[in-house]
């Protein structure tokens, strides 16, 4: 017997780390050219955490994004973030 | 009076001066050969060629080991051979779970290819993956270029 709230529980993928590398080079001029978009139970220290494997870098990725992120808490599933150095 | 060899005289002047005059032109030179107009290439317009998913890549990051079922602690990468020349194009990968299309993850990344192109993404989940049938679509500035599902299996 299983409780309607537990089928329709979504996995969590929150944890999920992603990366990815090319043979062709950047555009000119660009130093930035990855970009990550929010999943449900991110935060900007967990984003760090798979892209870097360093929470503690997660500074990096509000900085380069501040246009976008006021609050470095709040982020939400959809936005994209620029992620530097990546 | 005349002397009597003046005028013998007066006509071979008169000869080698005309002679002197009909000088021939020099012979043109032959004609060179005009070289045929080099075909300047036509740049090929970006596109991706196919996306292959497999449990490992090469140094040339085209997949080793491909595959359409994977295991719960399995890296899980997507290919992206692409061709033709863009000074900017943003290839993107969404990975998403089930019927409903949850987002797993979705990253891009700006390239500017001189030609034939590989670009790979790749996921891995620690805890492991659910089971069940997931999708990753690449797309290309945009728009959607290829999409290929797999599934995962216990």
């Amino acid at each position: 017997m299983s409780f309607p709230d537990e089928k329709e529980k979504e996995p969590d993928f929150s944890d999920v780390t992603s990366g990815s590398s090319s043979t062709a080079g950047a555009p000119a001029g660009e130093t930035i050219t990855r970009t990550y978009t929010v999943v449900a139970g991110d935060s900007l220290s967990k984003i760090a955490k798979k892209i870097y494997g360093d929470a503690n870098r997660w500074r990096e990725i509000w900085e380069a994004n501040k246009d976008k992120v006021k609050n470095p808490d709040l982020i939400h599933p959809g936005q994209e973030l620029k992620i530097p150095g990546a | 009076m005349r002397k009597p060899f003046a005028l013998p005289a007066l006509v071979l002047v008169g000869a080698v001066s005309l002679g002197a005059c009909a000088k021939k032109e020099p012979p043109p030179p032959p004609p060179t050969a005009i070289p045929a107009p080099t075909a300047v290439p036509t740049p090929v317009p970006f596109k991706v060629a196919s996306v292959d998913l497999g449990k490992s890549i090469g140094d040339d990051k085209k997949v080793k080991d491909a595959a359409t079922t994977f295991g719960p602690k399995d890296t899980i990468y997507a290919v992206v051979s692409t061709e033709g020349v863009a000074p900017k194009a943003t290839l993107k990968a969404r990975w998403t779970f089930g019927a409903k299309g949850t987002l797993v993850n979705e990253e891009a990344r700006d390239i500017a290819p001189t030609g034939p192109a590989v670009t790979e993404f790749h996921v891995a989940k620690a805890s492991g993956w659910p089971a069940g049938k997931y999708k990753v679509e690449v797309s290309v500035d945009g728009t959607v270029a290829a999409t290929k599902e797999f599934e995962v299996k216990k």
